[in-house]
């Protein structure tokens, strides 16, 4: 918990106040094991929360809330949501463990992360 | 001849959008000089995808006839649903016949010079409409779907600003 919360501090340097920062962390609190599932909404041409911790297992939905479409496409190119037309959704699993830097492919200057942690000592 | 447009936009928004007659620009028209404006940008794009070589320009467009569409098929479906139709206007005649001048303009250039041309008149036009529909299309307009509508669009135009900014910058155009 403790270090989540810097890191979502840390993406919300860009530009985006203190009160997303609340909004993100009901996302990366876990209270007990099994598969979870986390929100990040596209809005305003930014990934809400920008950061977001997971464990192996665990899925990611993406929401976009704009007229724009928007993608999540990791920049590895291991994975990528394909198009999102406004008010559509997709989820993706995430099985690996590994620090995944992600943007738009539409929009490159929206950036975010999945960091998928082993679990243990969280 | 090439700055008509925005010369008569500015004008347009400086005073309030009182058109030659005095009349403010009512619901319709602001809906349809919207709409028009986005169909411009697409054109301007689908130049672009014809001319240009350079990547970042040739994302960049497609990017704008993605995002351009997505607007104005939300536009569409909301005219729809309101049963309306947007009513041409003053301000949208000027925006398609300065459009038509400058692709004119844009013809006749290829390479860097056309990048550079195409990329400073992005931002330019996206400065000038999101001007223009912050200060004069939202508070003016009356229907609040629709003013729903044009500040959502505002997010998208204010994005391609800030993404046209970075492109220009890029193409390190000599101004
Ligand atoms: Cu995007």
């Amino acid at each position: 918990m403790r270090q989540l919360t810097s890191f979502s501090r840390r993406r919300f340097g860009q530009g985006l106040g203190a009160s997303l920062a609340l909004v993100s962390a009901p996302q990366i609190a876990r209270a007990h094991g099994g598969a979870h599932v986390v929100t990040v909404r596209m809005s305003r041409f930014a990934f809400l929360p920008a950061g977001v911790e997971i464990r192996p297992g665990d899925t990611v939905v993406w929401t976009n809330e704009d007229l724009a479409p928007h993608t999540a496409t990791a920049h590895d190119g291991s994975w990528d949501t394909g198009a999102l037309e406004t008010a559509t959704s997709r989820r993706m699993v995430f099985t690996a463990p590994g620090d995944f830097e992600y943007f738009c492919a539409f929009h490159p200057h929206m950036i975010g992360t999945v960091a998928v942690r082993p679990s243990g000592g969280g | 001849m090439k700055i008509t447009t925005l010369t008569l936009a500015v004008a347009v928004v400086a005073t309030g959008l009182a058109a030659e007659a005095g009349q403010p620009m009512n619901d319709l028209e602001i809906a349809h000089t919207a709409y028009t404006a986005g169909g411009l940008d697409i054109r301007y794009a689908h130049l672009a995808l014809a001319i240009s070589e350079n990547d970042a320009v040739r994302e960049f467009a497609q990017t704008m006839i993605r995002d351009h569409t997505a607007v104005n098929d939300a536009a569409g479906a909301l005219i729809a649903e309101l049963n309306v139709t947007p009513k041409d206007n003053d301000l949208s005649r000027a925006l398609v016949e300065g459009a038509a001048a400058k692709r004119a303009e844009f013809m006749q250039l290829s390479g860097a010079a056309f990048d550079c041309a195409y990329a400073t008149n992005e931002l330019g036009y996206h400065q000038l409409v999101n001007k223009t529909v912050a200060e004069a299309f939202i508070p003016a307009v009356k229907v609040a779907p629709l003013k729903t509508l044009l500040e959502d669009a505002l997010v998208t135009f204010r994005a391609h600003e800030a993404h046209a900014e970075r492109m220009v910058d890029g193409l390190e155009c000599a101004s």
